[in-house]
C-alpha cells in the first residue's frame, strides 16, 4: 500500500515535472501549465475519451448528452457520480458556475462557430479548450477523417492531463485490436458504403470529413460519398441510387429507430435496385459508435463484418 | 424676466430634474435586478460585493470564489450592458424612421439594414470561418448592413424613389433580394451550422465581453445626439413633406441623412445581438402613449424604453429555460406581441 502510494507519488511528480506542455488543437497552440483539474467534456462520445483515460476524478461534469440521446447502460456507469451540468450545448455561465479550467468540445459538438462559447470567449474565465480534432473542419481546411483523428484526440488528452503513457498504451491497444479485426479483410474490391443517418426527402449522411468515412476504410470499404467536401450533409437520393451501394450503414439514435430507417429504404420503389436493399445488407451504428471515440473499434469490428461477402 | 416666467422655467428645470431622476433610478434598477438573476444562483449580497470591489478595489473583503467573480463580472454585466444599448438603439432608430417616413410600421429591420446584417453574419458563420477572430462575426455583420444600406440608396436613386412610401418600398425590395442571397448561403453550407445561423437571426446577447461595449457605444452616442437635435426637423417632415419644405427643409436629403445614421446604429447592433425584432418597432408606439408626439421626446424615450425592455428581455430569456439561453427574440416577439394586443384592446 505504501509502495503505492509511493509510487504514485513519484509518478505524479514526474508528470509535473513535464509540465508546460502544448497541444496543437485545430489552428490554435495550447499550453498547459498544469493538469486541469475542473474539466467538463460535453457529447457522449468526449465524455466517453475522457472516461476511458481514467480521467472521471478530474472532472466537474458534462453537457450536452440528455438534451439529443439517452444515455446507454455502459455510460451512465461510468458518470454516475458526475452531474449533468447543461441537457443541451452549455453557456458560459454554467460552464464557469461549475468553476471549470477545461472543456474538451468540438465544433457542433458544445460549440458553435460564432456562438457564445469558444476558446476565445473561454480564456478571459480562465477555461481552457481541446477541440475534437474531426470537427475541425468547421474551422478551415483539414485532411480527411481517419482513425488517427481519434487517436491524436487521446493522446493529446493524455499529454493535457499528465497521463500521456496511459493514452499511448490505450491507442496501442486499439491499434493491435484494429490490426487482429482487419488482419482477413480484403481489400481488393472494397464494397460500397453509403452512411444513413436520417431524412425522408434527401438523405443526411457522412462526407469526406466525417468519422465514418474512416471507419468504413479501415473496415476494408469505400464510402460512396467521399468525394463529398464536407462532413456530415444533405444530399439528394439520386446518387444514392446511381451510386449503388452494396451496404447501407445506419446511424441509429433520436426518435426515428433503425429498424424504421431500413423499412423506409425497403419499402420505397426507387431504392428496389439498390445492391444493399435487394440483399439486405444493413449495418446499424449507434450515434457513440459513429463519432470519434474508443468505441469506434467496435464500430470498425462490425462493418468489418458486415462488409464480409455473404 | 418677470417673476411669473422665471417661476415657470424654475418649474420647467425642477421637472426635468425630477424626470431625469426617474430614468436614472429605473434604469439602475433594470440593471441591477438582470445582473443579480442567472442560470446559476448566485446570493444578491455577493453579486453586489463583486461589482462593488470589481470597481473600487479594497472596499469589501472578497468572500466569493473565483467562478462566481467571473460569472458577474465577466459575463452578466457585459450582457446587461450590451442589452441595454442594443435596445436603445433599436429604440431610437425606430422612432427616428418612423417620423422620417410618416410609417408607423417602420422598423429598423424593414429597410435591408437587417438582411444586409444576416448575409454578412451567415457568410462568416457558415463559409469563411472566423478568420478576423472573435470579432468576425460582427465585422461581417457590419459590413454586410453597410453595403445592404448602399444597394437601398443606390436602388431609391435609380427607381427615383425619394418619398417616403417608395424609400420603404425600395427598402423591402433589397431586403427580398438580400435574403434570398442569404439563403442561399445557407443552402450551400453544412446543415449542422445552420442550428449556428437560426441561432444568430433569433438574436441573443451571450457574446458580449467588457471590450467589445466600446463599438456599439461608440457609434450610438453620436448618431443620438444628432438625431435628438434634428427633432425639429423630424416633427416637420412628419407633418408632410411640402410642409417641411415650405419651412425651408430639404426634405429627400434630410430623409436620406436619417436612414443613413439609422443604418450605421442598426447594423452595429445587429452586428453584436443578431436579429432582435419588436423593440425598434414597438418603444416608439409605447412612449408616445406617455410623452406625446414630440421626436423632442419620442426619441430619448424610445431609447430609455428599449434599453430597459431588453434588459428586462435578456433576463427572462437566460432564466425562463436555465441553464439554456432561450433565443432573446422568442422573448422580445412573445411579450412585445402579446403587450402590444393589450395595449391595442385598452385604447380601443
Amino acid at each position: 500500500m505504501l509502495r503505492l502510494a509511493l509510487s504514485t507519488l513519484i509518478l505524479s511528480s514526474t508528470a509535473a515535472a513535464a509540465f508546460p506542455v502544448t497541444v496543437k488543437s485545430c489552428d490554435r497552440e495550447v499550453t498547459f501549465a498544469a493538469p486541469p483539474e475542473r474539466a467538463i467534456s460535453n457529447d457522449v462520445n468526449l465524455t466517453e475519451m475522457m472516461l476511458v483515460l481514467g480521467l472521471r476524478d478530474r472532472m466537474v461534469g458534462y453537457t450536452g448528452i440528455s438534451g439529443w440521446k439517452t444515455l446507454d447502460p455502459v455510460m451512465r456507469e461510468g458518470v454516475a457520480e458526475l452531474p449533468e451540468l447543461s441537457a443541451q450545448y452549455p453557456t458560459k455561465e454554467v460552464l464557469a458556475g461549475a468553476g471549470a479550467d477545461f472543456f474538451f468540445a468540438g465544433w457542433n459538438y458544445g460549440m458553435k462557430v460564432g456562438g457564445e462559447v469558444t476558446p476565445e470567449t473561454l480564456e478571459p474565465l480562465g477555461i481552457q479548450v481541446y477541440e475534437l480534432t474531426e470537427s475541425c473542419i468547421h474551422l478551415g481546411p483539414k485532411a480527411k477523417s481517419s482513425m488517427q483523428d481519434m487517436y491524436d484526440d487521446l493522446l493529446n488528452l493524455g499529454t493535457i492531463f499528465g497521463v500521456g503513457d496511459r493514452a499511448a498504451a490505450l491507442v496501442a491497444g486499439y491499434q493491435a485490436q484494429l490490426a487482429e479485426i482487419t488482419a482477413g479483410v480484403d481489400r481488393t474490391d472494397p464494397p460500397r458504403v453509403f452512411v444513413y443517418d436520417s431524412g425522408e426527402k434527401a438523405p443526411f449522411t457522412a462526407g469526406r470529413y466525417a468519422m465514418p468515412t474512416a471507419l468504413i476504410e479501415a473496415a476494408g470499404g469505400v464510402n460512396i460519398m467521399d468525394d463529398l467536401d464536407k462532413s456530415w450533409a444533405e444530399i439528394g437520393w439520386e446518387p444514392v441510387v446511381a451510386r449503388n451501394p452494396e451496404v447501407v450503414v445506419i446511424v441509429n439514435y433520436g426518435d426515428v429507430t433503425a429498424e424504421q430507417k431500413i423499412a423506409f429504404l425497403k419499402e420505397n420503389p426507387a431504392f428496389a435496385d439498390i445492391d444493399a436493399v435487394r440483399n439486405d445488407r444493413f449495418v446499424v451504428l449507434d450515434y457513440v459508435e459513429a463519432t470519434p471515440g474508443p468505441r469506434n473499434i467496435e464500430a470498425v469490428r462490425k462493418l468489418a463484418r458486415g462488409f464480409k461477402a455473404p | 424676466m418677470t417673476e411669473a416666467t422665471a417661476i415657470a422655467t424654475a418649474a420647467r428645470v425642477g421637472r426635468r430634474a425630477g424626470v431625469a431622476g426617474i430614468v436614472v433610478a429605473v434604469v439602475a434598477a433594470a440593471i441591477v435586478l438582470a445582473v443579480s438573476v442567472g442560470a446559476v444562483p448566485v446570493p444578491l449580497a455577493t453579486v453586489w460585493g463583486i461589482a462593488l470591489d470589481s470597481v473600487a478595489p479594497g472596499l469589501v473583503t472578497p468572500h466569493w470564489t473565483k467562478a462566481q467573480a467571473n460569472i458577474v463580472w465577466e459575463i452578466r454585466f457585459p450582457r446587461v450592458l450590451l442589452a441595454g444599448l442594443v435596445g436603445a438603439g433599436l429604440g431610437l432608430v425606430g422612432g427616428a424612421l418612423q417620423a422620417v417616413t410618416r410609417n408607423k410600421l417602420a422598423d429598423p429591420h424593414l429597410l435591408g439594414i437587417s438582411s444586409g446584417g444576416a448575409f454578412g453574419a451567415i457568410a462568416a458563420l457558415m463559409h469563411t470561418g472566423l478568420f478576423l477572430g472573435l470579432l468576425t462575426v460582427p465585422l461581417m455583420a457590419f459590413g454586410g448592413a453597410l453595403a445592404a444600406t448602399l444597394m437601398v440608396l443606390g436602388v431609391a436613386r435609380f427607381a427615383g424613389a425619394t418619398s417616403a412610401d417608395r424609400l420603404i418600398l425600395a427598402g423591402v425590395a433589397v431586403s427580398f433580394v438580400i435574403m434570398a442571397g442569404a439563403n442561399i448561403l445557407i443552402f450551400l453550407g453544412d446543415p449542422r451550422a445552420t442550428h449556428t445561423v437560426v441561432f444568430w437571426m433569433l438574436g441573443g446577447l451571450g457574446l458580449a465581453q467588457w471590450p467589445h461595449l466600446l463599438w456599439p457605444l461608440a457609434i450610438l452616442i453620436p448618431c443620438a445626439v444628432w438625431l435628438v437635435a434634428q427633432s425639429g426637423a423630424l416633427n416637420a417632415i412628419s407633418l408632410g413633406d411640402e410642409t417641411a419644405a415650405s419651412l425651408g427643409l430639404a426634405v429627400p436629403r434630410f430623409r436620406l441623412q436619417v436612414f443613413v445614421v439609422a443604418a450605421l446604429v442598426t447594423g452595429v447592433m445587429v452586428a453584436f445581438s443578431g436579429l432582435i425584432g419588436f423593440v425598434g418597432l414597438m418603444m416608439p408606439h409605447l412612449v408616445r402613449l406617455v410623452v406625446g408626439g414630440d421626436s423632442a421626446r419620442v426619441l430619448p424615450a424610445s431609447a430609455i424604453a428599449g434599453g430597459v425592455f431588453l434588459i428586462g428581455a435578456d433576463a427572462v430569456a437566460r432564466v425562463a429555460m436555465a441553464p439554456e439561453d432561450l433565443p432573446i427574440g422568442i422573448v422580445t416577439g412573445l411579450c412585445g406581441g402579446l403587450f402590444f394586443i393589450w395595449l391595442m384592446a385598452r385604447k380601443r
